[in-house]
């Protein structure tokens, strides 16, 4: 553990991969929830060029604070920041600086980002969409929570590369299982998805926190949300589903990749059979999956 | 100069400054600066203390004013664990001062007499509570800041909403303080003196020979510790108290004054506990009360529409945090010291941050409330252009209350979650209580999204230049003339935002440098551990075993068990966020216009359009309401013959006024304006005077 600019360079790169391959997976989403609606779907390139695009064009703003101008990156830098705190078929690079509960609260900066933008803009459409932002994280932490904490006392470690080098040398453990079934439910509503896409829902507040963002404001704010699906797909897999696990980073990563891929498959098809839940349905469905992840936890405690 | 010396003169600073405040409380700016000069001389004063006595190590004690016949004396002496509470309050005295000099203009029909000398004269109370240590002079200390500080609550003197919550907090603190007495005099009947170093043997001997009174005795402290702390449901009196007060007073109540509670706790539990399973006991029913405390109050928080109330229940909230950081350290000191070490100081050194954040928050509320003359959420709206810098400052407060890193206050939710989480593979109920804390937070953050969304962004309000407001005070100082969408108001003045200021640097720096004050609390928490119990549980704490890795953060342990180091984190995150901005969002080169809201082409009223703070998290709030019971109690009934005595009004006054009213009505009766019933009665009144005439002569 030590802290040095390799780490930092390793830090840039890891962030340089979530950055291009986020895109990338999302439009291999696209291509598959077309493929369940028996629609051709756009080419998987296409959020490649709506992020070009939307780079390019205009800039609407509604206010010019320092602050507003600023969240749009910040919110992708902190997720950015999550990135290089979560194992990607090796160690974090800077899995010296923090541990699961800091990437508990880096995982919420973006949302907390979006909220303030949302708040910022003015729109009564966006302090409908913040508000429920916000409610959908209350209903969503407390799960991503618990399956980390269960991850910490099987390991004895708050660190990730620690719980990582525990579960892959350990073996699967009932607890783990159990927390990681919970982590990819809480998956659903991290990415945004349907039936969990309650803030943005377009039909009814037009896009919520995102209504009067436009511009390469939009681009950045639709990058945070790819790729945090991506790195908390990663978080998943890495920490609950390690094996096989080589040690080498050339194996390990592709491995880790084709599982996320997988998982995020399961949550495109999740996404694309369900309706919209209302908010305080959604809350009570995670209320309900928190206190069963409980579960979980017992089970850690009894040593399974 | 010793630290009895300069303790003495800080106390002397402050009673010359509190009788010269009071000579020149005619000019109004005078006696503030006065004020100030005491305070800030004698946090001069208070300053040196705490670094020599983290430099050259504490003084020995020393007693003045010794009561032999009693057992009692004047005691002072200063370790690490004073100091840390020394200097959170000699720093937010001087700062809450500095606001009070232009802010106490709102109040044009109070005298400053009944503010300055009662807040030097407070503070006073708070040195004398962290620097001795004898139970006697404490609890003498401890009544001098129950009393001025009610006081203070009550300084509106023509709102009776300020009196009624004065009562109740003079009241329940009384109460609380009585308990403690009554606790004291059991510990002196057995040690034969009230000094600490004898209590604890005492105590030691009472709870082996009779368990139930020593823990009786126990439960009196924590009562009355959790009372002034406002700890629920002890801390009711809060609620009502905090937005009583002139924000000035409300700032310095919650950063320094109710901190004193959980200093009390700590000094009490961890010195004359004896490290065994009475303090384990202890330990849970504080973790458990913490966290009661934290769930009940912020979710309470959450529903409130006025600005200090709603900082009020997150007072309640956030000391449940610190009950909870030193009920976990209590748990685990006798299995393992060094967690349960680490845990009490991260429940002290969330003390510390609460009292930047905190005090900050309630500082800009009252900013706002000078220049709107309203605390309801409300009736606010659109305030971040007009006042960038409050807004700035409450935008900081409001992240790091949250726990948003890398400000100050995830620094110590973080070791307090880490402690507990690596405790909580011995007693897994403590896991529970991390993840409860843990929903809190998000909640906490909700709950000031919602402050900062509604009083600072968004379209303004319709009412919000209306004057007094419907809250506000009645000699409030009327907003400027309200103008269509923009009230011509600029920021509040810079004596109103430097205190702002300073504390928000504050947060910043401890969030990046937290071993630099942690370092401090775990010293000062191992050297009272040291002290009392050399062997046991401080032979097991690993010297430097936190913050000697500046570069690493905060690492528990060789291994690496729990991580968080402040600086690569922000400097990763700051350089992630220039590359983003300069290398995407500027790079591409789109054109930026500045356009009104889109309403989908109506046009309407933008204050129309506010969603207003009661509308948020609605489906939430609508989930854990009744969280907050409200008891009504029946006041006692009182003696009815003394009542009526003392009530003159009803036995004197009243009844001699209806006579009269009756006689004249009477006598008015018979002015009816008819010249002939006139004529009638002098003609009657002719004959009764012959009639008299006669009789009496003839």
């Amino acid at each position: 553990m030590n802290a040095s600019w390799g780490n930092l360079l390793l830090a840039l790169v890891n962030a340089a991969l979530v950055l291009l391959l986020s895109p990338l997976v999302e439009g291999l989403l696209r291509k598959g929830k077309a493929f369940v609606h028996s629609r051709r779907g756009p080419p998987i390139f296409q959020p490649y060029l709506d992020l070009f695009k939307l780079l390019g064009k205009e800039d609407l703003r509604t206010s010019n604070d320092l602050f507003y101008r600023a969240a749009p990156s910040l919110s992708l830098a902190s997720v950015l920041l999550l990135a290089a705190l979560v194992p990607m078929g090796a160690a974090p690079p800077l899995g010296f600086a923090g541990d699961i509960v800091v990437v508990i609260y880096v995982a919420a900066m973006s949302a907390v980002l979006l909220i303030l933008v949302a708040y910022g803009s003015g729109s009564p459409y966006a302090f409908v969409g913040g508000s429920r932002e916000m409610m959908v994280l209350l209903a969503v932490e407390p799960v991503v929570a618990v399956t980390l904490v269960v991850g910490a006392m099987k390991s004895g470690s708050l660190a990730t590369a620690g719980i990582l080098e525990w579960n892959a040398a350990h073996g699967p453990a009932i607890s783990m299982i159990l927390a990681g079934v919970a982590l990819f439910l809480a998956l659903q509503a991290q990415a945004g998805k349907l039936p969990f896409d309650i803030p943005e829902a377009e039909q009814e507040v037009m896009g919520g926190p995102l209504v009067e963002q436009s511009g390469p404001r939009l681009a950045l704010l639709r990058w945070t949300l790819w790729a945090k699906q991506l790195v908390f797909a990663f978080l998943l897999v890495e920490l609950f589903f390690p094996w096989p696990r080589t040690g080498w980073w050339i194996v390990d990563l592709p491995l880790a990749l084709v599982k996320v891929l997988l998982v995020l498959a399961l949550v495109a098809l999740v996404d694309v059979v369900n309706p919209r839940l209302r908010v305080d349905q959604a809350m009570g469905y995670f209320g309900r999956v928190a206190v069963s992840s409980l579960a979980a936890l017992a089970f850690a405690v009894i040593g399974m | 100069m010793s630290t009895v010396v300069l303790l003495l003169s800080a106390a002397a600073t402050l009673l010359v400054g509190a009788v010269l405040s009071l000579a020149v409380a005619h000019r109004r700016h005078g006696a503030g600066w006065v004020a100030v000069a005491a305070m800030g001389g004698a946090a001069v004063l208070a300053w040196v203390v705490v670094l020599r006595t983290f430099s050259a190590g504490p003084d020995p004690a020393v007693t003045l004013l010794g009561v032999p016949g009693l057992g009692a004396g004047l005691t002072l002496a200063v370790d690490g664990l004073s100091a840390v509470f020394l200097a959170i309050a000699a720093t937010i005295g001087v700062l809450t001062t500095l606001f009070a000099v232009e802010y106490l203009d709102r109040y044009p029909s109070d005298s400053v007499a009944k503010y300055y000398p009662l807040l030097l004269l407070l503070f006073v109370g708070i040195v004398g509570v962290v620097s001795t240590q004898d139970l006697f002079f404490f609890l003498v200390f401890w009544e001098l800041m129950t009393v001025t500080s009610y006081f203070l609550v009550v300084f509106e003197g023509e709102s009776r909403a300020a009196h009624q919550a004065g009562l109740k907090y003079f009241v329940m603190n009384q109460a609380a303080t009585l308990g403690m007495v009554a606790a004291a005099l059991v510990l002196w009947r057995e040690g034969g003196s009230f000094h600490f170093e004898t209590l604890r043997p005492a105590l030691e001997r009472l709870l082996v020979r009779e368990p139930w009174l020593g823990h009786g005795v126990l439960l009196l402290f924590f009562v009355g510790f959790a009372t002034k702390a406002g700890i629920l449901p002890m801390g009711a009196w809060l609620p009502h108290a905090y937005p009583a007060a002139p924000t000035s007073a409300t700032a310095a109540f919650a950063g320094a004054m109710s901190k004193l509670g959980i200093y009390g706790l700590v000094r009490v539990f961890l010195t004359l506990v004896p490290v065994s399973s009475a303090m384990t006991a202890w330990g849970w029913v504080i973790a458990l009360a913490g966290t009661a405390s934290l769930f009940v109050g912020t979710l309470t928080a959450l529903k409130q529409d006025d600005a200090k109330r709603l900082m009020s229940f997150h007072v309640v909230g956030q000391v449940g945090y610190m009950f909870l950081g030193v009920g976990v350290g209590l748990v685990l000191l006798p299995s393992n010291p060094w967690l349960g070490s680490l845990a009490v100081s991260a429940g002290i050194f969330h003390l510390l941050n609460n009292a930047l954040y905190k005090t900050a928050l309630f500082l800009g509320a009252g900013a706002v409330h000078t220049r709107t003359g309203t605390r309801s959420l409300n009736a606010m709206g659109g305030l971040g252009p007009l006042m960038p810098w409050t807004a700035g400052a409450a935008l900081v407060g409001s992240l790091a209350i949250a726990g948003v890193p890398p400000l100050n206050g995830f620094a110590s939710k973080w070791l307090l979650y880490a402690t507990g989480i690596l405790g909580g593979r011995g007693s897994p109920l403590l896991v529970i209580l991390v993840l409860v804390a843990m929903f809190i937070s998000l909640v906490t953050l909700a709950s000031f999204l919602k402050y900062y969304g509604s009083a600072f962004l968004g379209p303004p309000a319709e009412n919000r230049a209306s004057g007094g407001g419907a809250d506000g005070p009645p000699g409030g100082r009327p907003a400027p003339a309200p103008s269509r969408g923009r009230p011509p108001m600029g920021d509040v003045g810079p004596l109103l935002l430097l205190p702002q200021g300073v504390l928000t640097a504050g947060c910043v720096l401890v969030g990046l440098f937290p071993w630099v004050p942690l370092g401090a609390i775990q010293e000062g928490v191992v050297g009272v551990l040291a002290q009392v119990d050399p062997y046991g549980a401080a032979g097991g704490i690993p010297p430097e075993s936190l913050g000697s890795h500046p570069a690493l953060g905060l690492a528990l342990g060789e291994a690496g068990l729990a991580l968080w180091a402040p600086l690569p984190a922000a400097l990763a995150l700051g350089l992630f966020a220039l590359l983003v901005y300069f290398g995407l969002q500027r790079a591409a080169g789109a054109e930026v216009r500045q356009v009104p809201v889109w309403v989908c082409g109506e046009e309407e009223d933008p204050a129309a359009l506010r969603y207003g703070s009661g509308s948020f998290y609605l489906p939430f709030k609508h989930a854990f309401r009744g969280v907050y019971p409200t008891v009504r109690v029946q006041p006692p009934p009182f003696p009815s013959p003394l009542r009526r005595a003392l009530n003159p009004d009803r036995w004197l006054y009243l009844p001699l006024a209806g006579w009269v009213v009756r006689v004249s009505r009477a006598v008015a009766r018979t002015h009816v304006g008819v010249p002939q019933v006139y004529l009638l009665w002098i003609v009657l009144g002719a004959a009764a005077v012959v009639a008299v005439v006669l009789l009496s002569f003839g």
